[in-house]
């Protein structure tokens, strides 16, 4: 090995990052989602994370021009089953793209065993792509990491023992192929609920995350919080909306969703109002005014 | 002591200074072979040049030919004067500068540490900019080695903490030269880019094979003023079964780097991770890799949450008592907490 190989002088002006599809999401991440590392997405269950993640395997495969990757991707999943229709849904809502199902790769993950021996198995085909897809793969997503760790584990000191070596291992290497081969690596991450006192461990941007009304912290602990690049917090709120519709009131429920950055090295600290709609997930665009400069991160 | 103050030839002098030999004391150890090379002249001319600054620097002694194992040696006396005159890197925090006494201290390895998220690599990024602040506005007009084990370096950020250096830079001028039109500051972010090496390691093999290339990497570059390694933990917490080997490999590390933050009168910076430990019934934070490693660096700083605010705490120091003092992470970088205040300290 040469270590003088590993400089990488003069710098590069920028770092490619894959669109979501979205102009205002775009915005949000400041172009979206960034190659060469790893980017978290954590939220409860039927927040979004499924969805933003199929729409990242559509959008990768845009040409670079339009945002994307012009790749196709790798879709790693733990949870059952594949949302096969949710995924032709959006499809035909991006005429752009040209048999885009063909540039997705679906494989299911049984165990953090099996993770690891799966992503070491990758290089040759990242390397040379196989022939139904004729691009390259420059995106891989993890759905979700922690329904890996969530039943395997016992919570004495050598299964955590284990369980972190594990973490390390496999962020690791996802993150030496994210760099070699100018990867976006996507995990999803669930939440538990926190129980902790007020002066409990704080992560990120604020002390607690609160979805459904709930105060949850990601799944998987401090030793999984170094092991990501960027984290990002989808959450939900249920509203109670009055219709005032000529003499009948109506009160219905409305879902708000939002996405936060928990932590990240290239985003400041702020959220973006979300839909999920017929064509996928979009941003708000009267996304409040948490851009401004000298803002605390 | 300064090169610039020797009585040799100015171009002498100018060969010296543009190859990185800053201070008399950067000339104590070194041949006259290796100097003539480094420079372009002549042996004999080399050692005229170390023979005038081995009697300037007080030491007294003559070149000798071979090296004899006190040829380093100084006495407390030099070592006071030379740390005086040794310049820090600001931290763009006037609070945070205050009790580290003026900034991040060259020739010295200091370690810092905190949860994800409290802003390791945004110090970091910081820092390999503000080494690069030039001389004439209280900077160290050096390069950075930057070694990032976990992929969180991002260009654009970088970019950004270099305009606001360039920003501040421009607000000092005007402030310091008030009847005269303000003088444009002629930097680009994209200079203080060029001016950073960056290495992008992928294991800890990787890792320990750089920094055993530094000192040859170094001494070609001898203008390179700060190493930071973001973060030293990373790769050192993939299950290592043997874990006395772990221990031996990051004590050879530390040694390694503290050698080079002495021969090149360079600051180390290396970033760490928490973890939990288990002591006394219950769960405490504390820095990764274990108790030995606490030895291993000559500072320690914590990063924490106090309330809503980042504090920085001095947690170990041979020469500075411990303290604690808020900082913010804004959009141009490490700043003071109270946001509206345009105090920058560029020392």
């Amino acid at each position: 090995m040469n270590p003088a190989a590993l400089l990488q002088h003069p710098l590069p002006t920028r770092t490619t990052k894959c669109t979501t599809g979205c102009p205002i999401l775009d915005s949000f991440l400041h172009g979206g989602i960034p190659c060469n590392s790893i980017t978290e997405i954590v939220a409860e269950s039927g927040c979004g994370k499924t969805q933003i993640s199929l729409q990242l395997l559509l959008s990768a495969q845009l040409p670079t021009s339009l945002g994307g990757l012009s790749a196709s991707s790798l879709y790693l999943h733990s949870e059952f089953p594949f949302p096969f229709r949710r995924l032709h849904q959006l499809a035909l809502s991006n005429p752009t793209l040209q048999n885009p199902l063909d540039n997705i790769l679906i494989h299911p993950l049984h165990s953090a065993d099996h993770l690891l021996d799966l992503l070491s198995r990758l290089d040759p085909l990242l390397v040379h792509p196989p022939p139904q897809t004729r691009l390259p793969i420059k995106l891989i997503v993890i759905d979700s990491i922690a329904a890996l760790f969530r039943s395997e584990f016992d919570n004495n000191p050598s299964d955590l023992k284990r369980r972190s070596g594990l973490f390390f291992k496999i962020s690791s290497k996802l993150k030496a192929q994210a760099m070699r081969f100018g990867l976006a690596a996507v995990v999803t991450n669930q939440v538990t609920d926190s129980v902790d006192s007020s002066d409990g461990l704080r992560i990120g941007n604020s002390w607690f995350l609160y979805s459904s009304g709930r105060r949850v912290c990601a799944a998987l602990g401090l030793s999984w919080a170094n092991c990501v690049n960027t984290r990002l917090f989808l959450s939900r709120d249920e509203e109670n909306v009055k219709d005032d519709d000529g003499d009948i009131v109506n009160t219905r429920t409305r879902t708000r969703r939002f996405i936060s950055v928990v932590f990240a090295p290239h985003l400041p600290h702020s959220s973006c109002e979300f839909f999920i709609a017929k064509e996928g997930v979009l941003g708000f665009d009267s996304c409040n005014d948490f851009h401004l400069e000298n803002r605390e991160l | 002591m300064e090169v610039s103050s020797l009585p040799i030839s100015a171009s002498h002098r100018a060969k010296l200074i543009s190859a990185g030999y800053i201070s008399i004391s950067s000339l104590s150890s070194i041949s006259p072979a290796h100097l003539a090379r480094d420079l372009g002249i002549s042996e004999n001319e080399a050692t005229g040049i170390l023979k005038v600054a081995s009697q300037r620097g007080g030491l007294g002694r003559t070149i000798p030919s071979h090296h004899s194992i006190v040829d380093g040696a100084q006495t407390a006396w030099d070592m006071l004067h030379e740390e005086e005159s040794c310049r820090r890197i600001t931290t763009s925090c006037a609070d945070l500068d205050d009790i580290l006494g003026g900034g991040i201290s060259c020739k010295e390895v200091t370690e810092i540490g905190g949860v994800p998220g409290i802003g390791k690599t945004q110090l970091g990024i910081q820092l390999a900019i503000n080494v690069q602040i030039p001389l004439e506005y209280g900077g160290l007009a050096g390069k950075a080695v930057y070694i990032d084990t976990e992929g969180s370096f991002m260009v654009e950020r970088v970019q950004q903490v270099a305009e606001a250096c360039i920003k501040d830079m421009q607000e000092y001028d005007s402030f310091l030269r008030k009847d005269l039109p303000a003088r444009q500051v002629d930097l680009q972010a994209n200079d203080f880019l060029a001016n950073i090496y960056y290495f992008r390691i992928c294991s800890y093999t990787e890792q320990i094979a750089v920094i055993n290339y530094l000192e040859k990497f170094i001494s070609e570059h001898k203008d390179i003023k700060v190493v930071i390694v973001d973060s030293i933990t990373f790769h050192f917490r993939q299950d290592f079964d043997d874990m006395a080997l772990r221990t031996r490999l990051l004590g050879g590390m530390a040694l390694k780097l503290m050698k080079l933050a002495k021969k090149f009168t360079l600051a180390v910076i290396l970033l760490n991770q928490v973890t939990t430990k288990y002591s006394g019934g219950s769960f405490q934070l504390t820095l990764a890799l274990g108790d030995s490693w606490s030895h291993a660096c000559t500072n320690r700083i914590i990063l924490y949450w106090n309330g809503n605010g980042r504090y920085a705490h001095i947690d170990k120091s041979p020469s500075i008592r411990s303290a604690s003092a808020p900082y913010a992470v804004t959009g141009r970088g490490i700043r003071n907490l109270a946001s509206n205040c345009k105090r920058v300290k560029l020392m």
